[in-house]
Parts: structure tokens; sequence; C-alpha cells
């Protein structure tokens, strides 16, 4: 942190950039993320036309040449569905991952931060959320409310936040210990400024880690959430999935293997992602370098 | 504070979970759009039968009234009535538990000793190319979708490959009670839903041993001379293993998920097609009563969790 400042804005992220492209398995999804990304804003220029049209004479058809992932059961380009449906799990990945890191964070601060009580309560809740199955409560809130996008994000948001919490909660108390902390309370700072200008800053690292390595529960949550015919929209991967239920008897494998492999690659490659970053963020870890796997297993302990 | 009343106050803890998760259950219902009219009364009931079902859950009182009502309903097993069955949602859901409890037995045993057995192999010689790839397989599996593995393993199995039935629990023409034809059908859907969760117990199983093994009693007792087995089995195995025990009991929550989902592919009759259905058919009582079912299901799990924790490991302190 100290050192880091004396350095200029380009160097710091040339030198991240460096620790990041070590691992190859980051650099490639990171590149895949941005062509899915980029995909999806020029999915209209991409595919021109109706793409949700439906096409009587091309029912279910095997990938071929004039389809390179076959069509549906309305004769549907498969390709151009996929496309449009990464703009609904792009944005539900990032507006539910968002809302997670904001709630878990701002409840890690208050509970690392007032301890006693506050504390108390907050964790709490948080187990409360860690013991009742969140699937099924998300099922619920959202088959009862109507099944829109934003109850969707919000539902995933609202019940994912614990985890987040308790990061953010053992690092501040970690902190709160810190010399340069106990001087500026010495000198009487106000606890907005101790929470927001010392507790914030010097975890935004692990939170970015935490948030990205928590995108992949999100987008799997919300493919089973689409997958039981609890979104409107007709144009996501988890809705084709449950779409391809009822014709997959007949042998048409392609409208079940394509979207739920858009679904797999995407989730693995935001865990990759969050790894390129943890590693990128925290130099001294290169020295062992623990697998991908085992960090999964740690934030599962 | 001795181990009695630390199970009690687990315990306690455990009926406090249950009663928020009904009141949660009583606050959707209230909050949901058109009230709890809309959620308990079939739009195509008869006037008579409405005024008895607004009675039975005591929907024409005051709300606190009602609030202290349903969570006696709760506990009674008043559920509410199914819209689709017409029976109460309780009996439903009874009817759909042995099936559910027969996928998720066998892949709950599955996961847990091949999950071991794995973790244990990797890190016999941690970063070994053996450990990369059963690190890698676990891993493979942990980000994929349980319900396209479900399509995967159906379409190369049964319709490409005629060697496995095409989902189901029974055979049409299987007569009274096969247990071969049951096994014929398990095969698939317990192999999907093992597979995906085997991570959760194999990486786990590895850090802790990493961790373990790194511990200064381990060295004392390679100094003492024991062979590596010894040490490995007797002394490391004995506390890596002590998280699994953690695991087992958060893991009963995700094993439901991947039920619920595992079911809806391979059309097998327990609690997870049921929810599948009830929120395609509008069926909320029994939406709701699933979710509490869920519910204690994991409170339970968790509950003895920490109770067997606190029986293996002395060094817990009950506090």
């Amino acid at each position: 942190m100290i050192d880091a400042s004396t350095e200029s804005r380009l160097a710091r992220a040339s030198k991240f950039w460096r620790n990041y492209s070590r691992n190859r398995g980051a650099l490639f999804s990171f590149f895949f993320l941005i062509a899915l990304i980029a995909a999806a804003l020029l999915a209209n220029y991409l595919f021109p036309g109706d793409v949700e049209a439906p096409d009587i004479t091309r029912e279910m058809l095997p990938p071929s040449f004039s389809a390179i992932l076959g069509t549906d059961h309305l004769g549907r380009d498969q390709l151009a569905l996929i496309i449009f449906g990464a703009r609904t799990s792009l944005i539900v990945a990032f507006a539910a991952g968002g809302l997670l890191a904001v709630v878990g964070t701002m409840a890690g601060l208050l509970a690392g931060y007032f301890g006693g009580k506050m504390d108390g309560l907050i964790m709490r809740i948080a187990d409360g959320f860690l013991t009742i199955p969140v699937l099924p409560l998300i099922l619920v809130i959202v088959s009862l409310s109507r099944p829109n996008l934003f109850n969707v994000m919000f539902a995933i948001g609202l019940t994912g936040w614990p985890v987040m919490a308790r990061v953010v909660r053992s690092d501040s108390i970690a902190l709160m210990k810190r010399e340069f902390i106990e001087i500026e309370r010495v000198m009487g700072a106000s606890s907005k400024r101790i929470l927001f200008m010392h507790l914030l800053p010097n975890q935004l690292n692990s939170i970015l880690v935490y948030a990205s390595l928590s995108i992949p529960a999100v987008i799997l949550t919300e493919a089973a959430l689409e997958f039981l015919g609890l979104t409107p929209l007709s144009v996501s991967w988890g809705f084709m999935l449950n779409v391809s239920m009822s014709y997959w008897l007949r042998g048409t494998w392609w409208m079940s293997f394509f979207p739920g492999f858009a679904i797999f690659i995407t989730a693995l490659a935001f865990y990759f992602v969050s790894e390129g970053l943890k590693e990128a963020l925290n130099p001294k870890l290169k020295r062992r370098r623990e697998s991908l796997a085992a960090q999964v297993a740690e934030r599962k302990k | 504070m001795g181990l009695p009343t630390y199970i009690a106050k687990r315990a306690l803890v455990a009926i406090a979970l249950i009663i928020v998760v009904g009141s949660l259950n009583f606050a959707i219902l209230h909050l949901a759009p058109g009230g709890p009219e809309t959620v308990f009364l079939n739009p195509r009931i008869t006037p008579a039968a409405k005024a008895l079902i607004l009675k039975q859950f005591g929907l024409d009182k005051p709300i606190q009234e009602q609030y202290f009502l349903y969570l006696e309903g709760m506990v009674t097993g008043k559920w509410g009535l199914s819209y689709f069955y017409s029976e109460s949602a309780f009996t439903v859901i009874a009817s759909r538990i042995p099936a559910t409890l027969l996928l998720m037995v066998p892949s709950l045993i599955l996961t847990v000793v091949i999950g071991i057995v794995m973790g244990i192999l990797s890190v016999r010689r941690p970063y070994s190319l053996l450990d990369r790839f059963l690190s890698s397989f676990a891993f493979f599996f942990y980000s994929m979708p349980v319900f396209w593995l479900g399509f995967i393993l159906l379409t190369v199995f049964a319709v490409f490959v005629h060697v496995l039935p095409a989902g189901g629990m029974t055979s049409i023409t299987a007569t009274g009670f096969g247990i071969i034809d049951y096994l014929w059908h398990l095969i698939l859907p317990v192999t999907a839903l093992t597979l995906i969760n085997i991570a959760n117990f194999s990486l786990l199983v590895r850090s802790s041993m990493i961790e373990v093994l790194d511990q200064n009693y381990i060295m004392t007792a390679r100094g003492k001379g024991l062979s590596e087995r010894l040490v490995f089995y007797r002394h490391a195995l004995r506390n890596g293993l002590l998280p699994t025990v953690t695991m087992l009991g958060l893991f009963v929550g995700s094993l439901l998920t991947g039920a619920i989902l595992t079911e809806t592919v391979f059309s097998w009759p327990g609690l997870g097609s049921l929810t599948f259905d009830s929120i395609s058919r509008r069926d909320y009582p029994v939406v709701l009563a699933l979710f509490f079912i869920f519910s204690i299901l994991t409170i339970f799990s968790n509950l003895l969790t920490d109770i067997v924790y606190g029986l293996l490991d002395p060094r817990i302190t009950y506090d």
C-alpha cells in the first residue's frame, strides 16, 4: 500500500496486468468475458431483424452451416438466442453480484467496527440466512411476487450476502487492532471517517475478489430459476433449457447442450478471473500458489 | 458449561429459527400481490368453501391473531389446501418424501465417500499430476448446472444408446415392488447429483489435510520415527476430517437444491418435481409448505452437525 502510492498509476496498472496475465486460465477467461460482453452489447447489429420471430420451415434443425448451433422448436437460430440470452445472464450477474457485495460489505463493516450487540445481531441474521435453503427461499419470493428480472436480482442479492459479511467482518476486526486506526481513534475521528476512510479502502481488494468469486454462483442460481420457469423472458439460457425438456426425447441434443454449455463456460470464466484477481492483488500469495480448487474449498469452510 | 446445556442451547436456536421461517412465510403471504386470499384461495372455489377456508386460516381475524394462528397451524400440520390436489398440502408433501429420500440418501453417501477418498488421494502427493487431475475433475463438475449434466447423461444413455431409462422412478411395465427396477432408474439421477457435489468434500478434505500436515504435532510424530503411513492415517486424518462434519450440515441444504433440479430433469416423483409442478401450477400453499419443510430439514441437519462436532472434537468449549 505505502510503496504503491509512490508509483505512478500507469506503472501500478501495468504491474497488476503483468501479475494477472501470468495465470493463463485467468487471461483467457478475461478475453472470453470481454468478447461475450461485446457480443451481448452488439447483439442487435450481429443479428439484425427479429431473432424471436418463429420460422415454421426451420423447426429443430441440427447444427449446420446455416445455423451453427441448430434451431429451436420454433425454428429460431440458437446462436442468436444464446447471444441475446447473454444479456440477461450478465445483467443479473453484475447487478445481483453488486447488490450482494454492497449489502455484505456494509453488514460486515458495521459488525466488525461496532462489535458487541450490533455484531451479535448482524451475524445471527447472517447465520440464519446460511441455514435456510436459499434456492427454495428465492423460489418463494419470486413466484409470489411478480416474476420479473428485478425481483430475481433482488432475491439473489438479498440471500447471497452472508458469506461476504463474514469475510469483511473478520478483516475489519483485524484492521481495528492496527496502530494507524488506534491513532485515528485517539485523535477523535468519527465512526464514519474510520469506516469509510480506513476500513473500507483497506479491504477493497479482498471485497473485489470475493464479489467476483460469488458471481458464478449467481449465474448458476439465476439459470436454475429460469430453468424452473420463473422468469418471463423467453430469451435466456436457463429458459432455453426449460423448453428443451419437452423435446429432448426426439434426440434434439443441441437444444439443451448449447444453452447449458453457455451457462457452464461463463460461470467457469468468472471463477478463473476471480483467481487471477486474487493472485494479482496479493502478490505475496504467489510463492505458495494454491490451486483454484483449494480457493473454493477455503471459501466453503 | 457441559455438553447437555450446549445441546439444549443449540436446540433452542433451531426452534427460534423455525419460528423465524414460519414468520417469513407469513410475511411473504401477506406481502404477495393480492395478499393471502389470492394465495390460499382457488379462483374457482364456491363461496361456501371460501368462507370455510377463510375461517379455517383465521383470515377474518385481526392480523396479530392471524399470525399466531398461522404459527400454530405450521406446528400442527395445517399447511393449507393444495389447489391442484384438493388435499391438504401436508398430505401431498408427505406422500412425496420417500422418493426424495431414495434419491438423496444414496447420493449423500456416495458424495461423502468418493469425496473423502479423492481428497485423501490428492493430498498424499500435493501438486502431483494425480492431485491436479482429481482437483480439476471435481471443480469441473462443481461449476456445472446440475440440470444440464442431467440432460447430457439422459441424451447419451437414454436417447443415443438405449441402456438406461429416460427418467421416472419405475418402469410402466413393472409389477409390484421391484428393487432392481428402482436401482435401474436411480443410476442416472444419482450420478448427476453426486458428480456436481463431490468437490464440496474432496477439495475441503484436501485443503484441511494440507493445513493439518503442516502442524507441529505431525512434525513431532514424524520425529519420533513413526512411519509416514501411521502419521498420515492415524494422526493427521482424524483432525483433517473434522471440517467435513461441518460441511455435512451445510451440505444438506445444497443437496436439497440439487435434488429439486435433478428431479425436474429426470421426472423423479419427489419433492423436487413437486416444487417445479406447484410453481408452474401456481399452487401457492404447496410452494410455501415446501419451503417450510426444506427449511426444517436444513435447520435440523445443522443442529445435528453442531452436536456431533461437539462430541467429536474435545477441544470445543461450549460457551
